[in-house]
């Protein structure tokens, strides 16, 4: 055979088994989700096209206001707490020898997962768990509470649960972005008589600005999409109090069998996840040292 | 006192500080092994500070190991082990096909297995349920690890593109001029050097798979099929017939593989998460 011969085409056999997982088990759902999204798909009837009605239902149902606030104070505490922690770490890691053990046992929370950590956290935030253990024995008794039954509290624990796990990974990213960075002008500011709190925001944060807006992104990623731990603490409760979109995607699909709006909602959060990716992986392919 | 013992007292104060705020961190790893430790009623009725020196551990892992969190170990092993080396496998041929074998429109091919890492998760679940309902495979380990190698393989093929991308054209043309096949220089040539990437993105799927709430949650019901972490999860509804140290032991247990791997890689672990989740998706 003459066509195999050419290493060229012969490379589409090495290339085929994986394509065609990637294509079914990625692409075709893609697809699928975007189509469902505009049907009144209820997984029994034959599906109708019901064109941007799904959308029109999201964005005027009250019921999704509450999932929706959840998400932006996800997004926007879920993003800002582990950035500025994992900075603070990195920062501050710099100035000690032997600081590696330190980071490992920093990073070691983001390597269970974030079912282990939901059920442990789920225990500490317990009506009769360690925070209110703690609370009372220090004598603040009024601020205990059942805090992930309560709104807002449960969100807002949630998201101190999430910091232990995400904060790792940004301490990382920090750390490769201070190793780069040059000495000199460092020492320079230092002579000048920069120091402190004037070092920090106006020479090392401007300088390692491109590690800041890569690790933001990827924060913004995926806290907006969050799910497992929501889930493993509260499953959205109570009520809907504490749901997030992702919780509600998947509420509307598998619990409610509401496919099409279902999709609408993943296709929602996939829409505004592009619109953080773009930048996101714009920002990556610039940093060579990163991207490779 | 000299600059000397000066810097000195500097770093040591520093080391204190910074030892004491990594020990408070971890505070849940401690709360959460002291009280695994416990039987239920000296949970129910102690300090959950105190430390109680017994090996009530041993038999709350007899207890959640029989509850289920046994099968979901062995589930979650397979589905580990087999999806990642499977998914390591094609997606180390493909990067071969793309970058070794110059296929026509290689960074097109690539951008296409690449695509898998781009969306959020929750674009894949509804049309996959659907699908491997209507096909049978719902509710099946080899569904499970058909669909963890497909989410894999973006990934992988992401880092092992690069590895090729480093190899000098020249070792493949000696192979050639010697006689070897294509396939024979994957193999004897390739495969060898690439052994380092090669157990770093397998294990590094292999966390990924093993901490997996999601796919396992959508794609299967019953106890011989689900993955730890939804067993883990389902043992809230069990509240009732399962005791608190119970279900921390079995928390314990759902995080020993990945943590082992990540304290024996440690550094190099953690280099190729950053650069994998640089690379967004896999959060």
């Amino acid at each position: 055979m003459n066509f195999l011969n050419k290493d060229n085409n012969q490379a589409y056999l090495y290339i085929a088994p994986a394509v065609i997982l990637v294509g079914l088990i990625c692409i075709y759902p893609i697809l699928r989700t975007l189509v469902m999204s505009f049907t009144d798909n209820d997984g029994l009837n034959p599906a109708n096209f019901i064109g941007f009605d799904n959308y029109i239902r999201l964005f005027s149902d009250p019921n999704y206001v509450t999932p929706i606030v959840n998400t932006v104070i996800w997004t926007v505490f879920a993003t800002v707490l582990p950035v500025a922690i994992g900075f603070i770490f990195a920062y501050s890691m710099q100035f000690l020898p032997r600081s590696n053990y330190f980071q490992v046992l920093v990073y070691l929370p983001a390597t269970v997962s974030a079912a282990a950590a939901g059920v442990l956290f789920g225990f500490i935030l317990d009506k009769s768990g360690l925070i209110n253990q703690i609370l009372s024995f220090i004598g603040y008794e009024h601020l205990v509470r059942d805090w992930l039954f309560r709104p807002p509290e449960n969100t807002y624990s949630m998201i101190g649960a999430y910091t232990w796990q995400a904060t790792g990974i940004n301490m990382m990213i920090f750390i490769v972005g201070l190793q780069g960075m040059p000495k000199e002008q460092l020492e320079a500011a230092k002579i000048d008589g920069a120091k402190g709190f004037t070092l920090i925001f106006k020479i090392v944060i401007p300088m390692i600005m491109p590690y800041f807006v890569i690790a933001s992104l990827l924060a913004l990623i995926n806290s907006f999409r969050v799910f497992d731990q929501v889930w493993v603490m509260t499953q959205g409760g109570p009520g809907r109090y504490s749901e997030t979109l992702a919780v509600t995607m998947y509420r509307e699909g598998f619990v409610l069998f509401d496919l099409g709006y279902a999709a609408s909602v993943a296709v929602l959060i996939s829409l505004v996840g592009l619109i953080f990716s773009y930048f996101y992986l714009r920002s990556v392919l610039t940093k060579e040292d990163v991207g490779n | 006192m000299n600059y000397r013992t000066l810097e000195k007292i500097k770093i040591f104060s520093g080391l204190t500080a910074m030892a004491i705020i990594v020990m408070a961190w971890l505070y849940p790893v401690f709360f959460l092994l002291i009280n695994a430790n416990k039987t239920a009623s000296e949970y129910a009725k102690g300090s959950k500070t105190e430390i109680i020196w017994g090996t009530s551990i041993f038999n709350n892992a007899v207890t959640a190991w029989n509850k289920g969190i046994g099968d979901g170990v062995l589930n979650s092993l397979l589905y580990g082990l087999a999806g990642s080396a499977i998914a390591v496998f094609f997606a180390f041929i493909a990067a071969y096909g793309i970058v070794r074998l110059k296929i026509k429109n290689g960074l097109i091919w690539f951008l296409i297995l690449y695509s898998g890492t781009v969306f959020p998760f929750q674009m894949y679940l509804l049309p996959l349920f659907e699908a491997f309902v209507a096909v049978g495979i719902y509710n099946t380990k080899f569904g499970l690890i058909l669909v963890y190698v497909g989410l894999c393989i973006p990934f992988a093929t992401f880092v092992l593109r690069g590895f090729f991308l480093t190899v000098p054209w020249e070792i493949q043309e000696a192979a050639k001029i010697e006689g070897a096949t294509n396939f024979q220089i994957l193999y004897k040539v390739m495969m060898p050097m690439a052994k380092a990437p090669i157990l770093l993105v397998f294990l590094i799927q292999f966390t990924w798979i093993w901490n997996d709430l999601l796919f396992g949650m959508v794609l299967s019901r019953s106890v011989g099929v689900r993955p730890i972490t939804t067993v883990l999860a389902g043992m809230k509804d069990l509240y009732a017939s399962m005791d608190g140290p119970t279900i921390l032991t079995a928390t314990v247990i759902a995080s020993i593989p990945t943590l082992l791997i990540f304290l024996l890689l440690q550094k190099h672990f953690i280099r190729g998460l950053t650069l994998g989740s640089m690379n967004a998706g896999k959060g």
